[in-house]
Order: C-alpha cells, then sequence, then structure tokens
C-alpha cells in the first residue's frame, strides 16, 4: 500500500470534530484552494422527523479504508494534504459526522479529489447508521462494498 | 534439567499418552456489525475447526444457529483480516472475519 504524507490526518473519533483546527492544518501556504466536505446530521429521513443517529464501525478496517482512500487521492490528483475524519457514537441533529479537507495548488483538483473521497468512502468505508425515531430505530440503507467474487485460483491464501 | 509439566492437568489426554500427528486447529475470529450483530446477539466470537473452512463455511454455520441470519446472505459482504473478501475464501488459523451489511457511513 501507498505510503501516506506523514501531515494527512485519518480519525475515527467521538467527540465533536473540529473542523477549524483541521482546516487550518490542512490549507498550507503553498497551496491555492481548499475544498471542504462537511457531512452533517439532517433533521428528517424519508420525511420521518429523525431524534439522532448513532454511529459504529469495524474501526480497524475502516481507518485502513479511509488511509486507502487518501493513498488513491494522492495517486489521481494533484494535491497536497488530505483530511478525513469521521465521528461514532451519537450524534445529534445538525452535528458534522464527517469532515473531509482537500488542499492543492489549483482548485479543480481540490473539487475532484474530494468529491471522490466522499462518494468512496460511503461505498467501501465499514461504519453503519442507525437511525432514531420518535417510534423506534432503523439501520439506515447503506450500499454493499464490492468485493472480490471469487478468490483468484490456484493461489495460496497469505 | 527441568522436565516439562503439562499446563492443564484436568486434560483427559495424558501428557504422555501417544497423540497422533492431528491436523492443526483452525481458530478463527469472527466479528458481526450492524443489524448482523444484533441478530447474532455478539459482536465478536472464535470458534475453532479441525478443517480449514471457507468464509461461506463459515456463515452457513451460524446461519445454522441463527436461522434469521440466512435471509440477509445476499445482502452481506466479507472481509478478511481487514480486506473485503470473496465466499470461497479458505480460512487459516489466526484470521479474523467479519461480515459486513451494507455500509452507510457519512
Amino acid at each position: 500500500m501507498a505510503k501516506l504524507p506523514h501531515d494527512d490526518i485519518y480519525q475515527l473519533v467521538r467527540e465533536p470534530i473540529d473542523m477549524a483546527a483541521l482546516a487550518r492544518h490542512v490549507r498550507a501556504p503553498d497551496d491555492g484552494a481548499m475544498v471542504i466536505f462537511d457531512g452533517f446530521v439532517r433533521n428528517q429521513s424519508h420525511n420521518r422527523p429523525t431524534l439522532y443517529l448513532d454511529y459504529e464501525a469495524y474501526e480497524s478496517m475502516a481507518l485502513a479504508k479511509m488511509r486507502e482512500i487518501g493513498a488513491q487521492l494522492h495517486e489521481k490528483y494533484r494535491i497536497h494534504r488530505v483530511s478525513v475524519v469521521h465521528r461514532l457514537g451519537r450524534l445529534e441533529i445538525g452535528e458534522t459526522s464527517v469532515f473531509i479537507a482537500v488542499s492543492a495548488p489549483h482548485r479543480a483538483a481540490a473539487f475532484d479529489a474530494c468529491r471522490f473521497a466522499i462518494d468512496t468512502l460511503k461505498r467501501t468505508v465499514p461504519i453503519w447508521k442507525k437511525e432514531y425515531f420518535e417510534d423506534g430505530a432503523v439501520w439506515a440503507d447503506g450500499e454493499l462494498p464490492p468485493a472480490p467474487a471469487a478468490t483468484p485460483r490456484a493461489k495460496p491464501a497469505s | 534439567m527441568l522436565k516439562p509439566v503439562p499446563l492443564a492437568p484436568s486434560s483427559s489426554a495424558g501428557y504422555n499418552s501417544p497423540v497422533p500427528p492431528v491436523s492443526q486447529t483452525i481458530r478463527v475470529t469472527v466479528l458481526f456489525f450492524g443489524r448482523l450483530k444484533e441478530l447474532t446477539g455478539h459482536p465478536e466470537h472464535s470458534i475453532e475447526f479441525t478443517d480449514a473452512p471457507t468464509i461461506e463455511h463459515l456463515f452457513a454455520l451460524y446461519a445454522a444457529r441463527h436461522p434469521e441470519l440466512a435471509k440477509y446472505r445476499s445482502s452481506v459482504v466479507a472481509s478478511r483480516n481487514q480486506e473485503f473478501a470473496a465466499w470461497d475464501t479458505p480460512l487459516r488459523s489466526g484470521d479474523e472475519v467479519a461480515f459486513l451489511p451494507p455500509v452507510s457511513g457519512g
């Protein structure tokens, strides 16, 4: 797996995400642009008022997958610093659940990389949310991550 | 020189009883998440095999214990040691397998 720049940040946290501090960190003087994605808790789901959300993760794999996304960003786009932080546990309406910031010398790469990061995170990072309503709770509809259909033949398990 | 002492004297097999060169026990850690965790009632489980199972075997075993689980087979992906894995992946001792429902982070 590709090595990540040491000043990237990939974290799972249980406290509120300090977006300003992360943005200051990602926004380096030799860049000209930073794109931020702030994903936060919506007050309703399919027109049903939401009380709060509870997030859980397969933490070791989620972090590995988040770092993998970072490695892909650096490979695909001319960007500088990346920060991907996801919060777990109980989150109230309006609280930030996921924060992604990408800095780059020019805006196009930052926009593209940030979009790729959130889209890929939602498809491949093992995190789940349970939605709580007045009259019960449900696991949110999600996406099934792409997995290999079959093991390559005659390949010894490693 | 000290003689080795059996660590588990309560074991039914005597320390010096001839032990055939049995196939090694394969111990696998199994993790369930989201609704699968609620359904099986345990987030983490350790299980032993004498013959190497595949991930499919492992799932079938838990589905036999928790019939509800079988319904989710087509909407579950598996991972082996934190990598998404095919259902026919053979397992080795020490592997960590997780059964993951559709992800909904973000």
